[in-house]
């Protein structure tokens, strides 16, 4: 059982208040929560919201339609009464009446409790607690832990909690409402556990020139820097950005770079570059609506094709997408570990949704696990930087420590320098794309969920994990049919001849992505498949969800 | 498959191109003993003057073009007990690169920055560079050039930049002593423009046009007064002052950085982190 709740109201109006107050409760309460954020590009005004989803089993994506709308204003109201639930409650915040709405005063309420102005979240998280019947301490704990040694907030914010509560529990309502069922009361986003990875795995130098959605990472990595010893430095551009990691990592430190399309377009000469050097750099690209400044705080899967193709030349590179916070987390370690293991940049492709989705899940320890740079000493009457070799991979040494380590952009002999000659030429190019092999074992291969022998297999990547995952329960749950997800977290380079017979198996095959093309499907074509297929494609900016799958299949 | 190895040595410049005593120089400095040459990382991006570290038997960092100083960057905050050195021409820094030698400025960081300027664009044959003089005519710039010339020295003055100074490859003795005091400065970023005669695509600003007109800075200036060297660095022309201009008081990006207060980040990878 679970209940979907959307917070709406314009920007500036603390709307996000009241669903952080809302998570941190629920997920203390033991409920499973899943919450995202949908905002358009202002910092005033407008029309944003924040949905919340809260279980008795684990989520894993959020609702189209909600259970109960809190608009804080009319405009929200008007706008989104009619994409919630038939039978949602509404609440509107204000004093006037309108036909099926539940209005509250949440400033008179706030000032009857002595609360500034800005409580009215509070009050308005305590409404809603109400209606829900929880049990109220676990949002005065949080109220206590989130203002801890504000004594004076803590209290006032306290009596307006109350004040709504007891106004929540007045309200009419009929919703049935899960019950906590000790799930982990930390509470993260895709963002943070990007962030927590890379800082665990050693990265030790973070640049970026601010973009959303790439920001929520690099804002994380700035918060832990003193913590974990991260230099972070916000660079003039993105060229800039790029180019300094080029240079870190030469020098021997694992570093990475945040982004999104528009910005990641910039440093496409530096992954070039990164490529011709062989420089284990790592890019965050958290997608969102393109072409150009597209939408900016919205959610996409458009840059699949751009990432693998990125860089003038040919070289090779490791493209991988997260579909969950756990996968954030691992697949970054694993990045950056097969980045430094093949010498070769590494791209992460996330999005709005999901680096700014919030679930709760236990973390990881945070233990500093740094990864195997693979660096040797180098003797320095023989030592150069680019000996070939079987599997491609030459013995990187590091400037400074007793070899002098010589890089080129242009093309080079083994010992780094600038050549022009043409079989030098042949054999580096030869030598670096040897790795692929490497690369291809490596692979990750996708998982498959559902139905071992399925009738219909949504085939999906990155974010889009969730409700691929929730739509193939429900349909085998409904007996229509057997259903399974393939949903791949590594996107380049494919092997295609073991994913042939994976996706050769199932009677149907349907691609899922956030994107107008079907560039996955595309990609698939590119590398063999050759069977048919369907696309169900989303392009509007916002996330997929069951429901959006269960209206597009067909 | 044509053998074209025997014909690709190094350097690649034109006899009588000032990047020669350049390298002169820089041999003669390296030979002090000035910089320990384990520590040195040469870094350029692209141009004529981008491909003199290859002629150096040290560590290499040899870009893109107009990247030498973002890579600089990164590389001296990977590590910086590195003694990290910019060899690139104006086009590269102050063209491609303009917005990174802005930023780094004021930044601030160590690294010593080594321009080679020759008021051209050598490598793309002719074209006007970001430093060409109003009035040069190119095969682009077939008016002559209407934009006015970058003032680099004026720019880093204004930025706080702890060292600028400038110099000219017709004065080796000169240029010997300002890449020896631009290696011995400790205080963050040094800049040194060396002027430099290109003798195929610059005939208005030829070796005896600078030879006529660069003259040492007297001895008594201050160098620590911010006007003054402003006002040195606005003289063009029939007068150009070379020495050291400015020398500004900001801390270096690397000893203002709490987090590299505790060592450098390369040898400090493996060791667990402070919790704080």
């Amino acid at each position: 059982m679970d209940i979907s709740i959307r917070i709406a109201g314009e920007a500036g109006q603390g709307l996000v208040a009241v669903g952080n107050l809302l998570v941190g409760a629920a997920a203390a309460t033991g409920l499973q929560v899943f919450s995202g954020k949908s905002y358009m590009s202002r910092i005033r005004g407008g029309l944003n919201w924040c949905d919340l989803r809260f279980a008795d089993h684990e989520l894993s994506g959020l609702n189209e339609r909600q259970h109960i709308l809190l608009a804080l204003n009319e405009t929200a109201l008007d706008i989104l009464r009619e994409h919630a639930l038939p039978d949602a409650v509404i609440l509107l915040d204000g004093k006037e009446e309108r036909p099926q709405t539940l209005t509250v005063d949440f400033t008179g309420i706030t000032k009857q409790s002595g609360g500034a102005d800005i409580m009215g979240n509070t009050v308005a998280a305590g409404t809603i607690w109400g209606m829900l019947k929880y049990p109220l301490e676990f949002l005065e704990n949080f109220l206590q832990q989130e203002f801890a040694g504000r004594d004076e907030i803590i209290a006032k914010n306290l009596a307006c909690a109350v004040a709504g509560y007891q106004k929540g529990l007045t309200l009419p309502m009929n919703l049935a409402v899960p019950q906590p069922v000790q799930a982990p009361a930390s509470v993260t986003t895709g963002a943070a556990m990007i962030g927590l990875a890379a800082a665990v795995s050693g990265v030790k130098f973070a640049t970026a020139y601010p973009m959303t959605p790439g920001t929520a990472t690099l804002n994380w990595l700035a918060a832990a820097a003193d913590r974990y010893g991260i230099v972070v430095e916000q660079a003039e551009d993105e060229i800039a950005a790029v180019n300094m990691i080029c240079g870190a990592v030469y020098a021997g430190i694992p570093s990475m770079t945040t982004t999104s399309g528009g910005g990641f377009a910039l440093m496409a000469e530096g992954l070039a570059l990164a490529g011709m050097m062989e420089l284990p750099i790592f890019v965050l690209v958290a997608q969102r609506p393109g072409p150009a400044t597209g939408m900016p705080t919205r959610t996409a899967q458009e840059d699949l094709k751009f990432a693998i193709n990125a860089g003038h030349g040919e070289f090779l590179r490791t493209v991988y997408a997260p579909g969950t916070h756990q996968q954030c987390y691992d697949l970054t370690g694993i990045a950056l570990a097969t980045a430094h293991r093949f010498q070769v940049p590494a791209l992460m492709l996330t999005d709005q949704y999901l680096q700014d989705a919030e679930k709760n899940m236990m973390i990881p320890s945070g233990e500093y696990q740094p990864i195997d740079r693979g660096l040797v000493d180098g003797d320095p009457e023989t030592y150069v930087r680019y000996a070939d070799s079987p599997d491609g991979v030459s013995p990187r040494a590091i400037p400074g420590h007793g070899v002098a380590v010589v890089a080129d952009s242009d093309e080079h002999d083994e010992a780094g320098h600038l050549s022009e000659d043409f079989a030098v030429r042949i054999r580096q190019q030869e030598k670096r794309l040897r790795k692929n092999a490497g690369l291809l074992e490596s692979f990750i291969m996708p998982e498959i969920y559902g139905s071992g022998d399925a009738d219909i297999a949504l085939v999906c990547w990155g974010s889009t994990h969730g409700a691929c995952r929730e739509y193939v329960d429900a349909m085998n749950a409904g007996g229509t049919g057997k259903y399974a997800m393939i949903h791949f977290t590594q996107l380049w380079p494919l092997p295609g001849d073991r994913l042939k017979p994976l996706l050769e198996r199932p009677r149907r095959l349907i691609v899922v992505e956030g994107n107008f093309t079907g560039q996955f499907r595309a990609l698939l074509r590119e590398i063999g498949i050759s069977r048919e297929m369907s696309g169900v494609n989303r392009f509007d900016g916002l996330p997929i969800t069951a429901e959006y799958l269960t209206a597009e299949v067909k | 498959m044509i053998a074209i190895a025997k014909a690709d040595t190094q350097p690649s410049w034109c006899p009588g191109c000032g990047n020669y005593s350049i390298l002169k120089v820089l041999r003669e400095v390296l030979s002090t003993g000035a910089v320990e040459l384990d520590k040195l990382v040469l870094v350029s991006g692209i141009g004529q003057a981008a491909k003199m570290p290859h002629n150096i038997p040290v560590s290499v960092f040899n870009g893109l073009h107009g990247r030498a100083l973002p890579a600089a960057m990164g590389i001296k905050i990977a590590n910086h007990e590195l003694e990290v050195a910019i060899f690139s021409g104006d086009g590269d820094m102050y063209g491609e690169g303009g917005n990174h030698f802005l930023h780094s400025l004021r930044r601030n960081i160590g690294i010593k920055v080594f321009v080679h300027n020759n008021q051209v664009y050598g490598l793309t044959k002719g074209q006007a560079s970001p430093t060409s003089d109003i009035g040069f005519i190119t095969a682009v710039q077939t008016h002559g050039q209407k934009l006015q010339p970058i003032n680099p020295l004026a720019i880093a003055i204004i930025e706080e930049c702890s060292f600028v100074a400038r110099s000219f490859s017709g004065e080796p003795e000169h240029l010997k002593q300002m890449m020896l005091a631009a290696f011995a400065h400790r205080g963050g970023m040094a800049l040194v423009d060396i002027l430099q005669p290109c003798v195929s695509f610059n005939h208005t600003n030829t070796f005896k046009w600078y030879k006529d007109r660069v003259k040492p800075i007297p001895a008594d200036h201050d160098c620590h007064d911010r006007m003054k060297a402003l006002e040195l660095a606005l003289r063009w022309g029939d007068e150009i002052p070379i020495g050291i201009l400015y020398k500004g008081t900001r801390k270096s990006y690397e000893s203002d950085n709490e987090v590299l207060a505790g060592g450098t980040l390369v040898e400090n990878y493996r060791n667990q982190p402070v919790k704080k």
